[in-house]
This record gives structure tokens, C-alpha cells and sequence, in this order.
């Protein structure tokens, strides 16, 4: 029984740094209806950044910290500016091979600069663990969770009533009508890449406060994929329930499976989940159904 | 006052569809630009509007002058602030957005909002339609109110000059009167100059001041509502009626056609 109890809260805790990062893809769905395949080599590359700067560096935390903000905000304008800007009005599945290519880009880069495959950030979060009934939890995930349903609460405003976040909706739905409209597309787009890649750095940092820098950053950047599949593409809301589902799938499952079945299974059962969602509710839990009036 | 002078318009750089077109648009006035499909009479107005640069065409001659300023070579953007605004064609609402944002959206570059308030209730006042129905989903209205909410939201940014594409495609007889006369008091009211793209002549030439007539991205004829609804080529060819102004029918179908005078 107390084995549940701990498998179920790292499992929403974990779930939610899912989360996070799912926002950021989320984000840039719902105002250009990109797909960023980039997203888990965003995350990688923006944690070596943050080890750079706190461990190479040596730098205070908060200057390091405030610097890896700053660093992905530019780089998001970056991306933006210089890989999708030009393609604007081609068809989106350039832009999505586009972001593919930024992937293999960013990935070459991260091995170029920092050629050893994994690190460990300084400690950001207090030490001590808390105690929850029977469980014992690390105060990173509870700080994890905490700061994205903090980024999920804002998110959500932001687009609901926020003038930008309304035209940010409203591009995704048609472009030129939001320019017959004067509303600059350029400026949402790369507002957005930029908030994007916040999320991600957010979400970078707080899995290598966990685990540490290694290539799997990469992979949970392929995990939020599934997340966002599964809570619906252009749902926040979505993003953040799918998140602990994934997360405690894996964990619950993961941890009275195991012992039955085979060592991997863990990363197969939120698959299994996705599947059976998917037959069910194709645009996921959330997600916005295409509207057609016949 | 917006003046087009001699514009010539190419997409691509190679696709020549606009030959020397010339307009102007007084200020408080409505104006109609009729023609068949292909005519030019949108690419017209994306030229004015600035979103012609969207779709990879340019105005390659001729200028386009607003209050005295070119705007020619402005972006969609900077010409929305100037006080033009286009209503695109075919309805195109954010679908998943509520009617009242999409409202809003139309807002988007205005910085007095308590006066974008007093505006969202004059658009609900123009269209009380819409405020019954301004939390629903506006990809899942008819497409009567589609339209209204199309035509509002261009109010919504409070222009000088409004520019609407066809606002009576695909919509009932019934309808499509009401949303003219939504148009016309609009312009009465709040002296707002409108650019009609129409090809219901009927309705058109009903509530515009003047008109022109488009073929092949030219202008073949122009002058006041009351002439073009008098002229004999007008009717025959756009209104479907025969030399003696009544309906056609279709026992006197001739071999030949008359022939257009202004060719």
C-alpha cells in the first residue's frame, strides 16, 4: 500500500514537468498551427545552458537562472526569425520539416559545445525530503508541479481574455483574414516562439533538477508529444490532465508490471492509454473537433 | 477620399490581371464595383487593403492615394491603421473563437477600449442577431450570421473606409436585404465611406452612390447608380433583363447575342 502512495505522487509530479513542456508545444499549435518537432532538443540545449552558466560559468543562481530566461526568449526569436519567418504562407508541412531539421541542428550543436553526454546541475531546490502520509517525495517535484500549474494558470488567461492571446487564437484559425483584420502575424508568431521556448527552458531546468542532464531530456520531449496527442493538440487544459495521466500510467503501472512482465514495459503502457484514447476521441481529451456545417 | 490611379497589378510577377485600373471613393459615399468572376474587382481591393503582398502579388504601376497619402507600398497592417478595412470574401469568421471575439479581433490596433465597449454595442445594435448569440461558437453560426459577423467585425475597428467582398454570396434573397440595409444605415449613420465588390447588381445598385463596372481587369464603364441601373448593356447583361426592362423569358431567346457596346 504505501508503495502506491509514492508511485502515485511522483507519478502527477513528474506527470506535470510533462506538462510544461507540452504547453510549449501546445502554444505554438494554437496560434501557427506548427507542429515543433524541435521541442525535446529545445529542452536538451537549454539545460546545457543552464549548466553552462551555473557549473562552467559558476555563476550566482539567480543571474544564471535570469540569463537562461533571457537566452531563450532570444533563441526562440531566433528560430522564428530565421528558420519560419521565410516560409510563411508555404505549406505547413515545410514548416514542420523545418523544425525537424532545427532538431538535428540543435542536437549537433549541444555535442559540439558540450561534447560529454550527461551532467549534473548544482542543487536550485532545498535539499530535505517531505513527507507525505507514508510516501517520501523530493521537494523538486513538488516544486515542479507547482510552477506548471502556475505557467498553466497564466497560459490559460493569457489566451482566453488577453488581446493578443484572442488574435493569437485567431491566426491559427485563418491567417488572412487576421491580417485583413491588421493584426500583425509576424509579431504573434514570434511572440509565440519565444513564450515557447520559455516553457521549454522552464521545463529543461526542472527535469534536470531531477534526473540531470542526459540525452533522455530528449526523449521527454518525445513524451510530451504524446501527452499533447493525448490531452488534444490545441488544449492547455489538456496538456495539463494529460500530463499526470502519462505520469502516473507509467508510474502506477510501470511499478506493479515490472515485477510481473518485462523491464520495459513502464514506457510502453501510456502508448497502450493513447491508443485506446485515440479510438474513442480522435482530437484527444480536449482538443478542438474541426468544425464542419453540413 | 481614396483615389486609384492607373493601377496595374501582377501576382507572381508574371500574371498580369489588373490593366489600369482608376477609382475613387468620396468620403461618406458607397460605392460598388460589379463585374463577373475573374474581373479583378477582389484583387482590387487586396491591392488597397495591402494583402495583396500576401498572396506573392504587386502592385507593379499606377498609385494608390489615401487622404493624399500613398499607400501603394504600405503594409496590410500600417493601411488598417489608417482607417481602411476589408471584410474578405467568403465568410471567413475564426471559427473557433466566440462571435464576441471575433468581434474583438477586429479591435486588435485600438488602444481606447472603453470606446471599443461603446463600439461592441453599437455592432450589437446594427446586429442584434449577434448578441443573442455572441458566446457561441462562430464557425458553427449560419451563414447569414457569418456574414454579419464578418461585416461587424470590420466595424469594429472604427474605419474610415470599408471595404467589403461580396457580402451577399451564397446567402437567401431575404437575408441578403437585410444585411444592405444594416450596410446602408451604417454609412448613413456613421459616415463611414464604403467599397461594395458585388455580383448581385440589383442589390448593389440599390444602396451605392456610384459604380463601376469591371471585365478582364479593366474598368469598361462608370458613373452614378441611377445611370448603370439605366443603361441598356447593364441590364442585359447583369440584371438579366431584356431591351424593354422586363424579365427575360425564355421564348425569345436569341441565336445571337447582343453585343456589349463598350467593347
Amino acid at each position: 500500500m504505501s508503495e502506491l502512495l509514492q508511485y502515485i505522487i511522483t507519478g502527477i509530479t513528474v506527470g506535470m514537468v510533462y506538462s510544461l513542456i507540452a504547453l510549449s508545444f501546445v502554444l505554438i499549435w494554437k496560434s501557427s498551427g506548427v507542429a515543433n518537432l524541435a521541442l525535446g532538443q529545445m529542452v536538451l540545449v537549454f539545460s546545457w545552458f543552464t549548466y553552462g552558466m551555473l557549473v562552467q560559468a559558476g555563476l550566482p543562481l539567480w543571474l544564471g537562472l535570469g540569463l537562461v530566461v533571457l537566452f531563450s526568449l532570444g533563441m526562440g526569436w531566433l528560430i522564428e526569425r530565421a528558420a519560419l519567418r521565410p516560409l510563411i504562407a508555404q505549406p505547413i508541412l515545410s514548416l514542420i520539416a523545418v523544425t525537424l531539421g532545427m532538431a538535428f541542428f540543435i542536437e549537433g550543436l549541444v555535442s559540439f559545445i558540450w561534447p560529454r553526454s550527461v551532467a549534473a546541475l548544482p542543487r536550485i531546490f532545498p535539499e530535505d525530503v517531505i513527507h507525505i502520509g507514508t510516501a517520501v517525495v523530493s521537494q523538486e517535484y513538488l516544486w515542479a508541479a507547482g510552477i506548471s500549474l502556475l505557467l498553466f494558470a497564466v497560459l490559460s488567461f493569457y489566451f482566453k481574455y488577453s488581446r493578443m492571446g484572442i488574435a493569437m487564437r485567431a491566426t491559427a484559425d485563418d491567417q488572412l483574414a487576421v491580417q485583413a483584420c491588421g493584426v500583425p502575424v509576424t509579431r504573434i508568431f514570434s511572440r509565440s516562439w519565444m513564450f515557447a521556448a520559455v516553457l521549454a527552458a522552464v521545463g529543461g531546468v526542472l527535469m534536470a533538477s531531477i534526473g540531470g542532464i542526459t540525452h533522455g531530456l530528449v526523449e521527454t520531449g518525445l513524451k510530451s508529444f504524446s501527452v499533447v496527442i493525448l490531452g488534444g493538440l490545441n488544449s492547455f487544459l489538456g496538456a495539463i490532465l494529460a500530463g499526470p495521466i502519462i505520469g502516473l500510467a507509467e508510474n502506477v503501472g510501470g511499478g506493479y508490471l515490472t515485477p510481473l512482465t518485462w523491464p520495459g514495459v513502464k514506457e510502453v503502457i501510456p502508448f497502450i492509454i493513447i491508443v485506446i484514447v485515440m479510438f474513442v476521441k480522435p482530437y484527444g481529451l480536449f482538443g478542438e473537433e474541426r468544425i464542419e456545417r453540413i | 477620399m481614396l483615389k486609384v490611379n492607373n493601377i496595374e497589378v501582377c501576382y507572381l510577377n508574371v500574371i498580369r490581371v489588373l490593366h489600369g485600373i482608376s477609382l475613387s471613393v468620396a468620403d461618406g459615399s458607397i460605392v460598388a464595383v460589379l463585374g463577373a468572376n475573374g474581373a479583378g474587382k477582389s484583387t482590387t481591393l487586396k491591392a488597397i487593403s495591402g494583402l495583396l503582398k500576401v498572396e506573392e502579388g504587386e502592385v507593379t504601376d499606377g498609385s494608390i492615394d489615401w487622404d493624399g497619402v500613398r499607400i501603394d507600398n504600405k503594409s496590410a497592417e500600417q493601411i488598417g491603421k489608417m482607417g481602411i478595412v476589408q471584410a474578405l470574401e467568403g465568410r471567413r469568421v475564426f471559427g473557433h473563437l466566440t462571435a464576441e471575439e471575433n468581434l474583438m479581433v477586429g479591435a486588435f490596433n485600438r488602444n481606447d477600449r472603453a470606446e471599443v465597449k461603446s463600439d461592441l454595442e453599437m455592432v450589437y445594435t446594427y446586429f442584434p442577431r449577434l448578441k443573442a448569440l455572441k458566446r457561441n461558437i462562430a464557425g458553427y453560426l449560419s451563414g447569414g450570421e457569418q456574414q454579419m459577423l464578418v461585416i461587424g467585425r470590420a466595424m469594429m475597428a472604427r474605419p474610415r473606409l470599408m471595404m467589403l467582398d461580396e457580402p451577399s454570396l451564397g446567402l437567401a434573397p431575404l437575408m441578403v436585404e437585410e444585411i444592405y440595409d444594416i450596410i446602408r444605415r451604417f454609412n448613413v449613420e456613421q459616415k463611414t465611406s464604403v467599397l461594395l465588390v458585388e455580383q448581385n447588381v440589383r442589390v448593389a445598385l440599390g444602396i451605392a452612390h456610384s459604380g463601376y463596372v469591371m471585365e478582364n481587369g479593366r474598368i469598361v464603364l462608370d458613373g452614378t447608380a441611377d445611370f448603370l441601373k439605366n443603361n441598356e448593356d447593364v441590364k442585359e447583361f447583369y440584371m438579366g433583363l431584356s431591351a424593354t426592362g422586363s424579365k427575360k423569358s425564355y421564348r425569345d431567346v436569341k441565336h445571337y447575342k447582343r453585343r456589349k457596346r463598350w467593347l
